[in-house]
């Protein structure tokens, strides 16, 4: 059977084999070019993806399979700028209510797998963390080694005092 | 919980070696976590050490463990016997050596074993111990793209994290990203909008810059490999496109207002061009000419300044005394201020010194309109006639005559001169072909006209209430806009880069046009530009595909006290400010801010997108006849025979607040879909 229902199968980075619609598997544009290269075999084989593990893949699929009616992404997304706003919709943000490491792999893997508005979300969720915080909270969100000599932090401090109005 | 898969797991785990668990025991503290270093020989541990040694070294899973969590721990372990440390220590040997998946299953097994205090406690640990430093772990075009998320504020404050953040949070990548958003443009995200600058070094360094942001050329300009950023072709296409600064603005030259930006930022444009063709010249770009451009957290912060003190209404005032009569008309630029006035002289001031030039007489009657640029200055007086003055000399190169009575207002761009009359008309001169002719319809004074030389149209308002644009090719009326019910004192086209979202419903208003040749699209309401109505349909027959378009938006003044935004396409009014009491004369805008200048003696600042009076300017004894804006600055006329010259930018002779704070609030009766 072929067509976007077809079901592929995914080999994560230990070996896990996971069954896939094959029009959520091509949300990630890697996958997608991955499957117009290697033609039928896709049928048979399972396509390995080294870089991501089960437990990371399955979280990416999950959002894949929501998302798997949007249209798709436009090339130019990034060239208005101004539109970019850190909203994440209510689907999305329960989405990312993870952890840091589960949050780290989900932009990793949708960098690599080119998923650019899984990418987006996941940079918004950490960007999210960042906004509003001072700089040692931000430290403590991150756990971050304040690596600066008490005469850097104050000058840098001096040094940016502008933004604050 | 299953008891018998909980007995077997400890036991397997305590039969160790006690080499191996006296080794870790006696060692300091932060080995607990790390394996690779320690000598762990023990027979059970080490053929499973053998095998798995390489685990996965990325950078986010060397986690160190703090101090104090470290200490607690040694003394939890010196709390129990000797026998039991060796035990405890050996399981955590044991765990550190083992890979990834059998750590999985000693995890596994461990949890199966935990009552439900335990697991809150794991819980509560796991969720302060899984923290992350992701700059220090995402490759940097990640990191940037989750920083261009960000404000201004939490921007700056990431730099003062670590130096790590500090490199990302400061890197051009950013900000140059931030300068885009905001510089004169009122950002979506935040509402906060920046002085334009200049838009040459912008598209100089964008391709760099862009490439940068996805993780190729990383601190390196290498322009023989890097296309042009954008060919000449476009730029024309692009200066044209856009309203003449004039046609914005009937004074303040725009742009380089606010010098922040120096030649040399030029540079990496003009080293591409020059490596095109002058292979020898590859050195050019080498640390010696390498173009030393300012870092673009400090274009931004400059830009930021101004911004803020816009915004609180910080300025320094200079006033300029000298006309005996009324202030009617003025323009001011970098250096100098010009004034007409009803005394019948042009005055040019410098604007630093605030000191009178020279004065320029040969009128007869009062000044009513004067526009300058490098090389002239045109003025438009009571005597009907206009004059072409060299202000850099005092002289008067040439007098025109042809109206029939006194010249209200004059706008010219390129090589046209359009003026307004008493006599009803307006006059088009080609400096050119040195031809003139006449729009004739309007029913009263004409009081403002704005030329738009891209598209071959001319936008007029009259004391017969109505505002018209004018096709040049047809010397026709296109459209006329109804809705003011006092006589409009200005119209002005606003630049292509404005943008207006409009509100769901619109604003129910009086509000009308009507069309000069076919009535029949006056009720469209919601044209736009690129729909699928064809530019003919909306301007007549003249506009085929390829004549660009009138302006879409402009803004209205008149005596009833309101200022209007209008659709030119749709003839729609789409928003109406009121907050003056009594009528209005003057009005300038650009992409960030709308300032009117009343009868009522005071000068306000409007908020185009919200309709919300911003800030009031008192300070003129008479009514405020004319205003020029610029990005840092403001000059208004009066009656009082006084012009007032504001400087937003930093600096000595500050006044915190000047003019009254309106906080925030609507004015009384702005419209009601406020965003």
């Amino acid at each position: 059977m072929s067509g976007p229902n077809q079901v592929i199968r995914l080999m994560s980075s230990d070996t896990a084999e996971i069954p896939v619609e094959r029009v959520v598997a091509e949300r990630s544009i890697l996958i997608k070019n991955m499957l117009e290269d290697i033609g039928d075999s896709a049928l048979t084989d399972p396509i390995p993806i080294p870089n991501v593990n089960e437990a990371v893949l399955n979280k990416v699929l999950e959002w894949c399979t929501h998302h798997k009616g949007d249209p798709p992404a436009s090339a130019d997304d990034d060239s208005d700028s101004r539109k970019k706003t850190t909203d994440i919709d209510e689907w999305d943000q329960k989405f990312m209510q993870v952890d840091q490491e589960m949050l780290f792999e989900i932009i990793l893997a949708a960098n690599y797998l080119d998923i650019k508005a899984l990418l987006d979300v996941g940079c918004k969720t950490v960007a999210n963390m960042i906004k509003g915080k001072s700089p040692e909270e931000i430290r403590k969100t991150f756990n971050i080694q304040n690596d600066f000599t008490p005469e850097e932090e104050d000058q840098i401090r001096r040094e940016n005092e502008w933004a604050e109005e | 919980m299953e008891e018998s898969t909980a007995t077997d797991m400890p036991t397997v785990l305590v039969e160790g070696d006690s080499d191996a668990t006296e080794d870790m025991g006696s060692q300091n503290s932060n080995s607990i976590c790390l394996s690779s270093s320690s000598k762990l020989a023990g027979q059970t541990v080490a053929p499973f050490l053998a095998k798995h040694i390489p685990l996965q070294p990325d950078l986010k899973c060397r986690r160190q463990a703090d101090e104090l969590s470290m200490e607690q721990l040694q003394k939890g372990l010196e709390s129990v016997s000797q026998d039991d440390k060796a035990a405890i220590t050996h399981v955590w040997s044991l765990f550190s050596a083992a890979p990834v998946k059998h750590r999985e299953i000693m995890l596994k097994g461990i949890l199966t074993q935990c009552c439900f205090p335990q697991l809150s406690f794991i819980s509560a640990s796991v969720r302060d111990l899984i923290r992350i430093d992701f700059f220090a772990a995402l490759p940097p075009e990640i990191s940037f793209k989750i920083l261009c998320y960000l404000d201004t504020a939490s921007l700056c404050k990431a730099a003062q994290v670590s130096q790590r953040w500090r490199s990302l949070a400061d890197d051009d990548v950013v900000w140059h990203k931030m300068c885009e958003q905001h510089i004169d443009r009122k950002c979506f995200k935040c509402g906060w909008g920046l002085p334009l600058m200049e838009r040459k070094r912008l598209r100089a360094t964008k391709r760099q810059t862009q490439l940068r942001a996805t993780g190729r050329g990383l601190n390196v300009w290498s322009p023989e490999i890097t296309p042009q950023p954008e060919g000449p072709g476009r730029e024309t296409a692009e200066e044209t496109n856009r309203p003449n600064a004039m046609s914005l603005n009937a004074n303040g030259k725009r742009g380089a207002d606010v010098p922040l930006t120096d030649d040399q930022l030029d540079q990496p444009d003009d080293s591409v061009k020059r490596s095109c063709f002058a292979s020898s010249k590859t050195g050019i770009n080498g640390s010696y000419f390498a173009p030393r451009t300012r870092p673009w957290k400090d274009v931004y912060k400059d830009r930021f300044k101004v911004g803020t003190n816009w915004k609180y209404g910080r300025c320094s005032t200079k006033v300029f005394k000298g006309h005996t009569n009324g202030i009617m008309c003025l323009q001011f630029d970098d250096n100098i201020l010009a004034t007409g006035s009803y005394d019948a002289t042009i005055k040019i001031w410098d604007t630093e010194t605030g000191e009178e030039i020279r004065t320029l007489s040969g009128h007869e009657s009062g000044i009513r309109a004067l526009q300058f640029d490098d090389t002239k200055l045109i003025s438009g007086s009571i005597d009907r006639t206009l004059k072409v003055w060299n202000w850099r000399t005092g002289e008067c190169k040439s007098t025109l005559t042809g109206h029939m009575g006194g010249v209200i207002c004059l706008h010219f761009d390129s090589t046209i001169v359009v003026s307004g009359s008493v006599d009803r008309t307006i006059k088009v001169w080609n400096f050119e072909d040195k031809s003139t002719f006449l729009l004739r319809g309007h029913t009263d004074w004409v009081n403002a006209v704005k030329v738009d030389s891209a598209s071959r149209t001319v936008f007029s308002a009259s004391d017969d209430c109505t505002v018209r644009l004018w096709d040049l090719d047809t010397r026709s009326c296109i459209k006329s806009f109804k809705g003011h019910v006092g006589q409009v004192q200005q119209v002005l086209p606003l630049p292509a880069e404005f943008e207006f979202e409009e509100p769901v419903g619109g604003e129910d208003d009086s509000g009308s046009t009507e069309a000069g040749s076919d009535s029949s699209e006056a009720s469209n309401g919601n044209e736009h530009h690129g729909s699928d109505h064809s530019p003919s349909k909306i301007y007549g027959d003249g506009f085929t595909r390829h004549r660009p378009r009138p302006p879409r938006y402009m803004l209205t003044g008149a005596l009833d006290s309101h200022i209007r935004l209008w659709d030119v396409a749709t003839g729609k009014c789409l928003r109406t400010f009121f907050g003056h009491v009594e009528g209005i004369w003057a009005l300038a805008a650009d992409t960030l801010r709308v300032v009117s200048g009343a009868e009522d003696c005071m000068v306000k600042i409007w908020d185009a997108r919200t309709g919300k009076c911003e800030r009031t300017f008192a300070g003129h004894a008479g009514p405020v006849t004319c205003i020029g804006l610029g990005d840092s600055r403001m000059c208004t006329g009066s009656e009082d025979c006084e012009a007032r010259l504001y400087s937003f930018k930093s600096g000595q002779g500050f006044q915190l607040g000047e003019g009254r704070d309106e906080g925030g609030s609507s004015s009384p009766q702005s419209p009601p879909f406020q965003e």
